[in-house]
């Protein structure tokens, strides 16, 4: 059987219970726990990286996609090149 | 909810065709990069999951960002992407009701009105929350539907995956199944569901980075929205794909074959039992790591949720526009033509050469994967907490939690291999896969919003509302099988279509629970008040809002989010 919810203290036998539920977490938790950002940055820059080479390679062999000539590969890899450089360089875990 | 529909127009997909996209050396670079980095998160966050509170509700520890995009990535399916991408070219912009009115309404109510009370119950599944407000019986209709489903959706969509990579790109059908399946269940089992709702947040971006150059290239080829709008009434000028309520005055008025009072109600009722009571998606704004954050999760998706029509339904249109020749029907498919099916991927092979390429199909992989890993996290909680301790071993120490916990993980995905395989033999399980969802979501929302809103509410009244709800929805669907005459009893036309049928089974099915729940509750005993505490309107305390500042109040950022919905349906009225 589910135990009784953990956020309600019993106000005795029979009586009304109150909630002990705050609606912010005043105390943040220490854990050390890399944020799933730095995750994200970092396959976003190795993604952009690997985009935009091969971009920059379509210069000399373009593939026979509609509006090759924009070279979406070289300014999508660019993008996720620097947004993924950003979460890294923000997310990345600290030494101490 | 939103994933139902479509999901049967993908498995009618047998024919033998050549593979529409030519992966490079570069592209599977791309995807063996994201086998890596999810697995390398799942051994990573293997240390950080020690308690059954850790593994199952990732230690209520989410912020609110992280459980609002997992809250949205669980649900973004690849099948979501394929399935509504499909829609919108046979539908037009009408599919986007399943992403506007089929979805923001109800997230909202869940993060302002309903999420309070899952959250400080302190419950750690809905069945959960059904066992305190009614009792051992129906959370045991509760779970047990819910493991049932989530299983056999689990295998619908391996399946699905690995037929859509051999249309795709010719993948071997077993081997796209051992792999994906495989590395959810190494990393979910590792991390529990901290490691999911990690991936799931990956998943996200790489969907949204993966599936966003088609919009973007298309409208730069259609020549903008207008150019878009014209193009399409030269190529189909016989019907209106750019208005969303227009065309709904008759049921013969639009391809849907709906009325609007079928969205109104069918719909909007459909939405809320989806996002308000599937325990999939609400599992992640119960990890959140306070009442605030569990509030916003649902909130911050209604945004990211409002925008998905613009990888999904905007391919669709555009492919209206551009396409130098005209999709049709799966069963009309003849040598060298294409399915509705195919759009999403006509579309990337149009646009996206080497990279780019493996970049798209990695989003497709990771949408798969995100709603996998959904599935066996929430099954492995609902079994562990909701059939296992309660009803086979109620004295476990919480390591042996932890422990059923993977092993039941590792167990979910292999009985979810079978279904697929099962499915493999017999592809009209999907067919009715469909349809048994469908049955149970909104008796199930009028259950637990009666029972949080309405103290009169008995455990009598909850369980039969509940199941002869969900009976009567199979009795409904067995009718219309048996006599499809009476589909006009059901959806109020002989026109409608199985969408439509869908949507009014949905709001009868949900009348009729809420009908038993009122008339059991007032012949039976109600809980005593104290038994009802954090648990039902006018007995709980909820914490106020009132001190914050207003850009840190949940409320503000629904109501910006509701008019920005309002907004969008005058725009494209």
């Amino acid at each position: 059987m589910e135990s009784k919810p953990q956020g309600l203290r019993s106000g005795g036998e029979g009586g009304a219970r109150r909630i002990a539920v705050d609606l912010e977490d005043p105390k943040p938790r220490d854990h050390h726990m890399i944020p799933v950002w730095f995750f994200v940055g970092v396959i976003l820059l190795i993604y952009g990286v690997i985009i935009l080479g091969t971009g920059i390679y379509e210069f000399s062999s373009p593939p026979p996609t509609v509006l090759a000539s924009t070279h979406p590969a070289v300014w999508w890899g660019a993008l996720l090149t620097v947004i993924g450089g950003i979460y890294v360089y923000l997310y990345m875990p600290k030494k101490s | 909810m939103t994933t139902s529909f479509p999901l049967a127009l993908l498995f009618a997909d047998s024919h033998e065709t050549q593979a529409i996209l030519s992966a490079h050396a570069v592209d599977f670079l791309i995807i063996a990069i994201y086998f890596v980095v999810v697995l390398a998160i799942g051994f990573y966050l293997k240390r950080y999951t020690k308690s059954s509170e850790d593994f199952f509700m990732a230690g209520r520890d989410i912020t609110a960002w992280v459980a609002g995009l997992s809250f949205i990535c669980a649900n973004l399916g690849a099948l979501e992407l394929m399935g509504w991408a499909a829609s919108a070219y046979q539908y037009g912009i009408l599919a986007a009701h399943y992403y506007w009115f089929g979805a923001i309404p109800a997230m909202l109510f869940l993060g302002v009105v309903m999420m309070p009370f899952y959250y400080i119950c302190k419950t750690h599944s809905v069945p959960g929350y059904l066992q305190l407000r009614f009792g051992e019986p129906t959370r045991l209709v509760g779970a047990l539907s819910f493991i049932f489903l989530t299983i056999l959706m689990s295998g619908i969509n391996m399946y699905a995956m690995a037929v859509v990579m051999k249309v795709m790109l010719g993948w071997d059908i077993q081997l796209s199944i051992w792999i994906s399946s495989l590395t959810v269940a190494v990393y979910v089992a590792l991390g529990g569901l901290v490691s999911a709702i990690f991936n799931e947040v990956l998943q996200f971006f790489l969907i949204w980075f993966g599936a966003l150059m088609i919009p973007i290239l298309g409208m730069v080829e259609a020549g903008g929205w207008s150019g878009l709008v014209a193009r399409i009434q030269r190529n189909f000028p016989q019907g209106d794909y750019t208005h969303l309520w227009r065309p709904m005055a008759h049921f013969a008025d639009n391809p849907m074959g709906i009325h609007w009072t079928g969205i109104v109600f069918g719909l909007l009722m459909g939405s809320l039992g989806y996002w308000t009571t599937d325990f999939l998606v609400v599992q992640r704004a119960l990890a959140a790591k306070d009442l605030r954050a569990a509030k916003l999760a649902p909130i911050i998706g209604s945004y990211f949720k409002m925008a998905v029509p613009l990888i999904v339904v905007l391919p669709g249109l555009l492919a209206l526009g551009v396409l130098p020749f005209k999709l049709v029907p799966e069963s009309a498919v003849g040598p060298g033509q294409h399915s509705y099916n195919e759009v999403l991927p006509l579309m990337l092979a149009r646009y996206c050469g080497p990279g780019l390429l493996g970049l798209g199909i990695t989003a497709l992989i990771a949408g798969f994967m995100s709603g996998m890993a959904g599935n066996v996290s929430a099954f492995a909680t609902v079994w562990t907490y909701d059939l296992y301790r309660p009803f086979l071993r109620k004295t476990g120490t919480d390591a042996h939690y932890v422990s059923m916990g993977r092993w039941c993980t590792i167990l979910g995905v292999v009985i979810s291999i079978g279904t697929a395989y099962l499915v493999m033999q017999f592809a009209s399980i999907m067919d009715y896969a469909q349809a048994v969802f469908s049955f149970f979501i909104t008796p199930l929302f009028a259950t637990v919003f009666l029972g949080m809103m309405w103290k009169r509410a008995t455990p009598a009244g909850g369980f039969w509302g509940l199941l002869i709800g969900t009976l009567s929805s199979l009795g409904m669907w067995l009718l219309v099988k048996l006599d499809p005459s009476k589909l006009a009893w059901i959806a109020l036309s002989t026109n409608a279509k199985p969408m439509a049928e869908n949507m009014y089974r949905l709001l009868w099915s949900g009348i009729i629970a809420v009908i038993f729940i009122v008339v059991v509750s007032l012949f039976t005993r109600p809980k005593p008040l104290e038994e009802l505490s954090g648990l039902v309107y006018g007995c709980t305390e909820i914490p106020s809002e009132g001190h914050l500042p207003l850009l840190k109040r949940p409320i503000f950022w629904a109501a910006v989010s509701f008019a920005i919905f309002a907004l969008l349906q005058w725009i494209f009225w």
